[in-house]
């Protein structure tokens, strides 16, 4: 799952991306408002915790940045092939927020999508995308086609009852 | 102590009404599959299970949340045994010894082992539990400012030291956790803090949102990305437990559970982390170190005592100080206090029958685990073969609709989302989530109270490094930072050598 041991290159672009972060937030703890009109206590100013974590953000990166280094990290990246698997982690992030962000409680073309609705096209679609290579090479399309459809029915019919009408959640 | 067993006697019977011992059995066994399936982990069905819970009673949703995350600790052995992939990270040590058992024919005894060394080391823990959170109560009504600005800073540095394999990386995931939890409202003045005139930004990031996404969606990312075969399982004799390796191995079951408490107290670190100590400890001390890894029936004894014990150790610094022993702790926490039970050192005061509720919910957990660990081995076997592709899509549904259901609005669905794309990127480049999430729940507790001791020493720093408890937190923070440098690690052992003129001797 985890890269265990990512490029020295990754991890100097990495540490630069740090020490960017952690200077923008340092600035945005140091120019925020102290409230001096409000007379409050210097010592609570609301930036004083974000502008310390900004100072400590940027110098863990600086460390990074020359760890990375003495490994080689400046050295040109080989241009490589993709990732194995950047297909699938693509169409499964696709779908991800293409379902949360696009489909629930969304308005389509004047059409409040009903949550059951969109969550059963959801693990429908799902499903049989991530199945459809090893269900084609079986043969299997067709009980491929009906497992999707069953577990999309499903779950859409048991998450909408016991989230509606067991807890008594609006659903989007 | 007459006063713990009164509470404790209370808190056993309170949860000896049928109804209440269906949830308990329904909620371990959930927990058990939880953890049984490779993807889905404690942390993650903690997570879920609170949003699914929420309009539950506080004392039977918490008492859902404690058995789920036994049964998943525990369940994750199935895997790592009958798998070799490990149902959560705390079972990776159950693979070494659990799955060259499988393959040896001994799938069976090697699920006995680990399900008496689980139930050993719960026990284990739940005593230390009962025993000390009282005492660390007593010792955290002491703490100022000063001892939980450095406790807070404390855990992080721990946590960013001991998960992962990069301290550096660790650190900078806590720091990031530390920010996140700076967003929004501050605690002091409510002034808005990084929201960029965004309503719902404004009210900070709720905890279980960005928890099921760090945890959840990154894990759904995780499996689906990578193409699983399908599971091959190995023929099996009879999981019943033998008395004469309880009885042969007793030492390294105390041990274990001793260690896994232990581990279980420092803030952050976790089962995977005291499942391995355990292990190591065990190797050290065995008599056949050469069979470790080669299915060796102490070292997975060790391994599984010591996670399960990590249950209850990481579940005392919630209850004494409000700080998470470990990841799913640290949702536990956030459950509690959405069910309105406030942890932290008040705790024996205003609520000391909680934590013998919590005592009691672990022994019936504890029971759960034995009964369907060793009752469902068939059933069970028949879940490890569904597809993660069927599963994660539903797994999902419930990560949108969970992060949802808290305070009813679109903004958690989509922190969900941010969160777990995040967390998916920095797990890839090795940034462990235990610190990061840790960051964000400690991130408060750390703001407040560097700028209330700042106040109460009109900006002297004095305090923060001469009270007692402040020096000596202090102390463990600079030592662990500095002893990752290889030149100080280097004259620490040269100093250690020529201190101990014996060793230099020897």
């Amino acid at each position: 799952m985890a890269d265990s041991n990512p490029s020295p290159r990754a991890d100097f672009l990495w540490a630069l991306a740090w020490i960017a972060v952690g200077a923008a937030i340092f600035v945005g703890g140091f120019t925020m408002d102290r409230l001096e009109r409000q007379n409050i206590n210097p010592y609570t100013a609301p930036g004083l915790v974000p502008a310390l974590l900004g100072i400590g953000l940027a110098a863990l990166g600086v460390f990074l940045l020359a760890r990375s280094v003495r490994r080689g990290g400046l050295a040109a990246a080989a241009v490589g092939r993709a990732p194995a698997g950047i297909g699938r982690l693509a169409l499964a992030l696709g779908l991800c927020v293409l379902y949360a962000g696009g489909l629930v409680g969304r308005t389509l073309l004047g059409w409040h999508v009903p949550f059951w609705f969109a969550t059963a096209l959801f693990v429908f679609v799902a499903i049989l995308a991530f199945e459809w290579p090893d269900r084609r090479a079986r043969g299997e399309l067709r009980r491929g086609i009906v497992v999707a459809a069953a577990c999309a029915v499903g779950t859409a019919a048991g998450v909408t009852l016991v989230f509606q009408e067991v807890f008594l959640v609006r659903l989007p | 102590m007459l006063d713990g067993l009164v509470l404790f006697g209370r808190a056993l019977a309170g949860f000896a009404d049928p109804l209440t011992l269906l949830i308990i059995a329904g909620a371990c066994l959930l927990g058990i599959l939880i953890g049984a399936l490779p993807g889905l982990t404690a942390t993650m069905g903690v997570a879920l299970l609170t949003t699914l819970t929420l309009k539950m009673p506080s004392d039977r949703a918490l008492l859902v949340l404690v058995c789920s995350y036994v049964g998943a600790i525990y369940g994750g052995s199935r895997s790592a045994i009958l798998l070799n992939i490990p149902g959560t990270p705390a079972n990776a040590a159950a693979c070494l010894d659990g799955h060259a058992l499988a393959q040896a024919g001994l799938a069976g005894r090697a699920i006995g082992i680990s399900t008496t060394g689980s139930v050993m080391g719960t026990l284990i823990g739940m005593f230390f539990l009962a025993v000390a959170t009282p005492w660390l109560g007593e010792v955290a009504l002491k703490f100022g400012a000063y001892e939980f600005f450095w406790l807070a800073l404390f855990g992080v540095i721990i946590s960013g030291n001991l998960t992962g394999n990069d301290p550096l990386k660790g650190w900078l995931a806590g720091f990031v956790g530390l920010f996140i939890a700076c967003i929004g409202q501050d605690p002091i003045h409510a002034y808005e803090r990084f929201a960029f005139d965004n309503r719902d930004l404004a009210g900070g990031f709720q905890l279980i949102p960005a928890l099921v996404g760090a945890f959840g969606f990154a894990e759904v990312l995780t499996v689906l990305a990578a193409k699983t075969p399908k599971p091959v399982i190995h023929r099996f004799d009879t999981p019943l437990p033998r008395i004469g390796d309880v009885l042969k191995h007793w030492r390294t079951i105390l041990r274990s559970g001793v260690i896994g408490t232990f581990i279980g107290v420092v803030p952050g670190v976790g089962e995977d982390v005291a499942s391995w100590s355990s292990y190591a400890a065990a190797r050290r001390a065995s008599k056949e170190p050469e069979k470790y890894g080669k299915g060796s029936v102490e070292g997975l004894m060790a391994a599984e005592t010591g996670d399960n014990a990590c249950v209850p150790g990481a579940i005392i610094p919630v209850l004494a100080l409000a700080v998470p022993g470990s990841a799913p702790a640290a949702v536990l926490m956030a459950a509690m206090i959405i069910h309105g039970v406030q942890p932290g050192p008040l705790i024996m005061v205003n609520n000391p029958q909680f934590v013998f509720d919590v005592v009691a919910m672990m022994l019936y957990a504890t029971i759960g685990i034995l009964f369907f660990g060793l009752a469902l081995v068939k059933p069970l076997l028949k879940v490890l073969q569904v597809p993660r592709e069927i599963i994660m899509p539903i797994v999902f549904v419930l990560c949108v609709i969970g992060s949802y259901a808290i305070s009813q609005r679109l903004f958690d669905v989509w922190t969900m989302l941010g969160f777990g794309v995040v967390g998916y990127v920095l797990r890839r480049y090795n940034y462990p989530m235990a610190p990061f999430v840790l960051g964000i729940v400690l991130g408060d507790l750390l703001d407040k109270n560097l700028r209330r001791g700042l106040v109460l020493s009109d900006g002297d720093l004095t305090p923060f490094f001469f009270r007692p408890i402040s020096a000596t937190l202090a102390a463990i923070c600079l030592v662990t930072i500095l002893m990752n440098f290889a030149a100080v690690r280097r004259a620490a052992h040269a100093a250690y050598v020529a201190l101990t003129p014996w060793r230099r001797a020897a």
